[in-house]
């Protein structure tokens, strides 16, 4: 956001989520929202990440975990389904890897530069449960 | 259930912590968070007992500290509503914190301080210590001298500080005991003339709307600080003196009763004068006429407005007197006083050539006499025939030992 | 009185749409947002918010961004909760006098605080808020130390943990003191509802938020949330340390009904041992030296003590 001058802003360093009226924000889902610039929806943090996640729909059961205990609101359901990770708001800290059940999992971390579809192309085949 | 209005007769003999707390009343405040605190125990008192007997309809929340009076105040005025609150010295030291808060968030909240000294060592009686505390805190400051202005002040303090062109806060000083527990004639308003006055509160910004949601309190560093900041300054240096004193003049024509940003005294052909605030704003008033029977030329200027400070208005007053002294009534603790600099700075690039110098006085509730201001008045006289200051800079009026004298 | 969210499963929960947003500046892995999504979006109801200066406060308001979409207040590090408390006293006012502008709503108040706002400086705020009846919840999101400010002791710091302002050293353990009970201390104030809860138990949680927000007057919530920067574990483990967390019993989940009606709410299937829980944390790492092994069972015996209490107390109704 462009720097402004002493002149140019709320008094009381007030910031507003929304432009203009938002009538029932719970019930109302972040693509139809209007989101003023001074929402962090707004901003990146994509270049704190080392390593992403990727997300593979072929084994995902939906069970919803990685939505759950992402803490930056950066796995996007829909209707219940996991429906992929929001690359702006993902900090790369790996929690929705860990918790998801699936075998083979759902969601693997590779290095940032990692190529998506070459990933997707030699994701790991279910292991078979030892003991 | 609604509430009850009250029939006041047209002068009511009102201490300046009842006459507040009438106002308070009728202004239908709708958050008052307090905390009780001598001398300004009896505003919350009275406002509480106003609510016990349904003359109140807004909330009154009796927390457990000064610090959160304020923070409850703060609160409320952002979810967006009219919001007063009383507290005195101590209190008034710990609400510190968030008394800057209030001022930068904009939010408009009046506090009525009932001036009192700060320990240690511990002392309940009047002087400006905490006046002086809140000075840099970014609220704009009102003096009453007696019960009459402690009321009055409070209608215009709404009136300034809900306006959406300042929405910064405001406090209205008394003194402690002198004022706060002297009773006298208090001419009213009635609820219904005095609630119009100051008028229904417009909501800005406001928590409780939930179709706008907005953020308060942000966290603001080096890159953005400054500019809050200076917008702040700016607008208490360029925004309130014209709605104070439009409040001014709209309260002169509904009451008749006449409001100066800088009330001055006999200074039309004053050759010297005394700068003082409070109380001791009348007991000057009354020396100075003493002092014209005995043929000095003696004058007052009380500040009305000390934050924000009224330069040019000061200039002004001053500008023909030949010898001033400004009453200092708190320790400037290694320095010459608030007053004394003030008045320095204000005069300073002007053609002004008055002499001036500095007294600290009624620390701790002390009294000042009329005798100390005969003799005052008598000092400054003796400057002008010198044609310079003959006494040192700074002197301790009414204090035991031997005279205390500096710079 | 607005109708209850229906959240059956997490597949239900799923569908809700967030009121707190990303690219927030908290650390990666941080518990506290994903305790903060679990509490706002128990509720469709519109919302009130504070946070206290702290980790939350300082990562989601900074100027000029906002991650909150619900009106929210920061004022200082001890005063959110009284901060709630006001602008729950101005609804009440408004509501009274006809002035609301969207009547027909029925917003919830919640302050937010870590636990250096509330156990140590905000203490005496939450009480005076809880004892006064507001009708709020505030929450505590309890990483048992001042992360905010690089890792200093609170009174929540468990004993042995490391901390900068008391670390191990040559001759020392670290934290000395045991860490304060405060859902008791608030539950005595006999508010109508307080639990601790923790995020990996997500229905638990959310069920005791609905509880707390159903019910008239203020009410208690410590919520567990494991710090990856000063509990010193990576942050995609997050999760895995809540779950040692519960269900080594160092966080028993329980809540108490007006002050006395003691239910434990979580009921591990298997304990694991408090060692487990210490061992996957850097701060507790100086512990294993042979010297300090005691303490590590001293601190089994107190979490086994403490959850018989709850058990006594559960039975007896106290």
């Amino acid at each position: 956001m462009a720097k402004t001058g002493w002149d140019e802003f709320e008094i009381g360093a007030m910031l507003r989520t929304f432009d203009g009226k938002i009538d029932d924000i719970a019930g109302t889902l972040q693509e139809d929202r209007a989101y003023s610039q001074n929402s962090s929806f707004s901003a990146s943090v994509a270049d704190w990440r080392i390593e992403k996640p990727i997300f593979s729909k072929d084994f995902c059961i939906d069970c919803q975990f990685c939505w759950i205990y992402c803490p930056d609101i950066s796995i996007i359901s829909r209707d219940k389904k996991m429906i992929g990770i929001d690359m702006d708001h993902c900090k790369g800290c790996g929690i929705c890897v860990e918790v998801c059940p699936t075998n083979p999992k759902s969601l693997l971390m590779f290095p940032e530069q990692a190529d998506e579809e070459s990933e997707l192309a030699k994701w790991p085949a279910k292991e078979s449960k030892e003991k | 259930m609604a509430f009850d209005k009250m029939e006041l007769k047209d002068i009511e003999v009102w201490d300046g912590n009842f006459a507040a707390a009438q106002a308070l009343r009728q202004c239908q405040i709708d958050v008052v968070a307090a905390y009780p605190i001598t001398p300004s125990t009896p505003i919350v008192e009275g406002y509480g007992k106003f609510k016990a007997d349904n003359y109140v309809e807004g909330e009154f929340v009796m927390v457990e500290s000064e610090h959160a009076a304020m923070s409850g105040c703060i609160g409320a005025a952002a979810a967006g509503g009219r919001v007063a609150t009383a507290t005195s010295s101590q209190g008034f030291a710990l609400m510190v914190e968030t008394l800057y808060q209030a001022s930068g968030m904009r939010l408009p909240i009046v506090l009525n301080v009932v001036n009192r000294a700060l320990a240690a060592p511990l002392n309940v009686n009047g002087d400006h210590s905490d006046m002086y505390l809140g000075r840099d805190s970014g609220w704009i400051q009102l003096d009453a001298y007696c019960p009459q202005d402690a009321y009055d002040l409070n209608f215009i303090a709404f009136k300034v500080s809900e306006d959406h062109d300042v929405r910064l806060p405001c406090m209205v000083h008394q003194d402690g005991f002198m004022t706060s527990h002297t009773a006298q004639g208090v001419h009213t308003l009635s609820d219904d003339v005095a609630y119009s006055f100051v008028g229904d509160f417009k909501p800005m910004n406001d928590m409780l709307d939930f179709e706008h949601p907005v953020t308060h309190g942000v966290q603001t560093e080096e890159d953005w600080h400054f500019e809050h900041k200076a917008r702040q300054h700016n607008d208490l240096m360029t925004k309130v003196m014209p709605k104070i004193q439009a409040a001014f003049d709209s309260f002169e024509k509904l009451s008749g009763r006449k409001y100066n940003i800088v009330e001055s005294y006999d200074m039309s052909d004053a050759d010297v004068c005394v700068v003082c605030m409070g109380t001791s704003v009348e007991t000057a008033r009354e020396v100075a006429t003493e002092m014209r029977a005995k043929g000095i030329k003696a004058g007052v200027v009380g500040i009305r407005v000390i934050r924000p400070f009224p330069f040019f208005e000061i200039g002004e007053a001053l500008k023909d007197v030949k010898a001033i002294a400004t009453l200092d009534r708190s320790s400037p603790n290694g320095a010459p006083g608030m007053l004394f600099n003030e008045m320095a700075g204000a005069l300073f690039n002007t053609d002004t050539k008055a002499m001036l110098s500095g007294y600290v006085y009624g620390l701790g509730g002390r009294d000042l006499t009329k005798a100390h201001l005969v003799s005052l008045y008598t000092e400054l006289q003796a400057n002008v025939d010198a044609g310079k200051v003959t006494t040192q800079l700074q002197q301790f009026i009414g204090v035991r030992g031997p005279k205390l004298a500096f710079l | 009185m607005s109708e209850m969210k229906k959240i059956k499963n997490l597949k239900d929960f799923s569908t809700s749409a967030d009121r707190f947003e990303g690219a927030n500046l908290l650390c990666p892995g941080c518990a506290h947002s994903i305790i903060v999504r679990e509490v706002l979006n128990a509720t469709n109801d519109d919302l009130v918010l504070s946070a206290s200066t702290g980790c939350l406060e300082v990562c989601t308001a900074v100027y000029p961004y906002t991650s909150w979409d619900a009106s929210w207040i920061h004022i200082g590090f001890e005063n959110g909760s009284t901060a709630v408390a006001g602008a729950e006293a101005m609804y009440n006012a408004l509501k009274t006098k006809g002035r609301l502008k969207q009547p027909d709503r029925n917003p919830k108040f919640v302050s937010f605080a870590g636990d250096g706002a509330s156990y140590d400086i905000g203490f005496q705020w939450i009480s005076g808020c809880m004892e006064r009846g507001h009708n709020m919840m505030h929450v505590v999101l309890d990483n048992e130390v001042y992360a905010n400010t690089g890792g200093q002791r609170s009174s929540s710091t468990p004993i042995g943990s490391s901390t900068t302002t008391a670390p191990a050293g040559r001759i020392s353990y670290g934290e000395k003191k045991n860490k304060k009970d405060m859902v008791s201390i608030m539950a005595s104030h006999g508010i109508p509802y307080a639990a601790q809860v923790a995020p990996n138990k997500w229905k638990d949680m959310v069920k005791k938020i609905q509880h707390g927000m159903a019910v008239e007057g203020p009410v208690f919530i410590n919520a567990v949330s494991p710090c990856t920067t000063e509990w010193k574990f990576d942050p995609k483990d997050t999760m895995h340390i809540t779950d040692l967390a519960t269900d080594s019993l160092v966080f028993p989940l329980y809540e108490i009904i007006d002050g006395h009606e003691l239910n434990i709410t979580y009921r591990p299937k298997n304990v694991i041992p408090v060692e487990e829980y210490m061992a996957a944390q850097g701060r507790f790492k100086h512990l294993f030296k042979d010297e300090y092994k005691y303490l590590i069972k001293e601190w089994q015996d107190r979490v086994d003590e403490k959850w018989a209490q709850l058990n006594r107390r559960e039975e007896a109704r106290v």
